[in-house]
């Protein structure tokens, strides 16, 4: 699968990369064909796609949207790293701690982030609050349930040496369960990462939709902006073009700081 | 780290499903005191109704079949898009697997379309299929056909290579070699793949009928807000909880049923 085949994908030969190129290049022209023939002028085709996306970027519009999310889904994760981090290495190392905290876990893990929103913008507002909150609950489950089994897969036997060397249980948490577990943790965060900028636009959409305009910014509330009020469908092809390519980005930008973070760590 | 002080009575299965009943009732007990006492204390039923307010809630729901009536339409949507998903995404995900050349050619679209989350083609999804069943339906599908397509491929490329080697060599033909070799070499992973399908689209039929549904445990929970019935909202967010919870368990079941062979790759995911 991918992986670590990014020098050969550079030095692809040409009938490689004309087959990559083939069906995105061919689907796009039928995309366009089609949507001139429908005719309707509202019709999303690429060439409008490509000059809305001009103009939003141009204007501005757009990388403020995106950078308002990001700032939520940052200060979201953030949020629930600290949280999740040192409660998922509690959980890990003690058993005590892990048999009374995980019913609560795995009870509220099923619950999806947006199906709490609701009660979010009733004790938060439709701010920028309730968005950051709605991200961390949603980066939180992740982040600790890899957490707790990246500190239980640490060889039972590293402990236990270290134990026998005359370690405190603090000192060992420390120094062998925490780089231990780092591996498995930074996988959390990666994924936490992910469902959080998932979360961060349907929070912002729903709460746009439910707040009525008024909203605070954001790339999902301004999809909705799009889809309730001008009705732009080129823009909001624009606006789901660069939730991909920030989802793309932020995936890939985890994980170089990982490779750069945990060497050691088996991939 | 192990276990130091193991409990002597933590042997056989049953005590420990006992003990671990009993450390479950006994935390969410303790989280139902805390906030029967922070709802006592902010002594504000909208804001934060009391424990029982909600289990009031939850039983006059489902007296009245108000709540099986929205689990039941948001589970029959997750059943078919399930279906639908399942029947797109394993065929051509074994195909994939098999031919390197389909995957190359295949592989650019998946990998352009998969960063678009399902719930970012909502506005777009109203805009074509306006409020109604088929706007959730469509999400979910989309929600739970990337990770089906994905877990297939690496699931068939992660097929021992002589399985099918030996096949051949016995002459037989491809499509047995499908159907007899690769897809039950396959499937537990498969299955694996399919529970992460129907978490994605769990998570996406929520927001999906939150915003565009005229009814469904999200569009409920949505409703329900307008209204300030916190201990309604607070009841149909427990629902959509146990239905994702039971929704994993039964393709887990199904799972240990379909692929015998394969208990303990399943227990492990």
């Amino acid at each position: 699968m991918g992986g670590g085949n990014d020098g050969a994908r550079m030095t692809a030969s040409a009938p490689r990369l004309s087959r990559t190129l083939a069906l995105p290049l061919f689907l796009l022209a039928i995309w366009q064909a089609w949507g001139l023939a429908t005719g309707s002028s509202r019709t999303p085709v690429p060439t409008k796609v490509a000059r809305a996306a001009i103009d939003l970027i141009a204007s501005g519009d757009l990388p403020i949207a995106l950078l308002v999310s990001l700032g939520r889904v940052f200060a979201g994760f953030a949020i629930a790293s600290l949280v999740a981090i040192p409660l998922g290495l509690a959980m890990g190392a003690f058993r005590s701690v892990e048999r009374n905290v995980d019913p609560l876990v795995e009870s509220f893990r099923p619950i999806a982030a947006i199906a709490v929103l609701p009660l979010a913008i009733l004790w938060l507002g439709t701010g920028t609050p309730a968005a950051v909150a709605i991200v961390a609950y949603a980066a939180f489950f992740p982040i600790v349930i890899n957490t707790v089994a990246g500190v239980k897969r640490v060889p039972a036997t590293l402990v236990r040496a270290a134990a026998t060397m005359g370690l405190s249980r603090w000192a060992i948490v420390r120094t062998v369960l925490v780089p231990g577990a780092l591996p498995s943790i930074a996988v959390g965060m990666r994924i936490g990462l992910g469902i959080a900028w998932t979360a961060i636009v349907a929070a912002e959409l729903a709460v746009g939709a439910k707040a009525g305009g008024g909203g605070t910014g954001g790339v999902g509330q301004m999809m909705f902006v799009f889809y309730a009020y001008s009705i732009e469908l080129n823009r909001i092809v624009v606006c789901m073009i660069a939730v991909g390519v920030i989802a793309l980005l932020l995936d890939r930008a985890l994980r170089w700081v990982v490779r750069a973070l945990t060497p050691w760590a088996p991939r | 780290m192990p276990d130091p002080h193991p409990e002597s009575f933590a042997h056989s299965p049953h005590a420990r499903h006992a003990a671990r009943a009993v450390t479950y009732v006994r935390t969410m007990i303790a989280f139902a005191l805390v906030w029967a006492g922070l709802a006592a204390w902010t002594h504000n039923p909208v804001l934060l109704p009391s424990p029982l307010a909600v289990l009031q809630a939850i039983v006059d729901l489902a007296g009245d079949l108000e709540l099986f009536q929205h689990a039941a339409i948001s589970l029959g949507r997750m059943v078919l898009a399930l279906v639908i998903a399942s029947g797109l995404a394993v065929p051509l995900g074994l195909l994939m697997g098999l031919h390197l050349t389909l995957d190359e050619i295949v592989d650019p679209v998946i990998e352009v379309l998969r960063p678009i989350s399902g719930i970012a083609w909502i506005p777009l999804a109203l805009f074509i299929f306006g409020v109604g069943n088929v706007l959730p339906l469509f999400i979910m599908t989309y929600a739970a056909f990337f990770p089906i397509l994905l877990g297939t491929i690496a699931a068939v490329r992660s097929i021992d290579r002589n399985f099918i080697a030996a096949a051949r060599t016995m002459g037989v033909d491809r499509g047995t070699i499908i159907t007899r070799v690769v897809l039950p070499a396959a499937l537990p992973a498969i299955m694996v793949a399919v529970r992460l399908g129907v978490a994605a689209a769990w998570t996406a039929v929520v927001a999906a009928e939150l915003i565009g549904a005229p009814s469904g445990v999200g569009y409920a929970v949505e409703w329900y807000r307008e209204l300030l019935m916190t201990p309604q909202v607070m009841a149909f967010i427990a629902t959509i909880g146990v239905l994702g919870y039971l929704c994993d368990r039964a393709v887990r079941v199904v799972a240990e049923r379909l692929t015998p062979w394969a208990a303990e790759t399943m227990a492990r995911a």
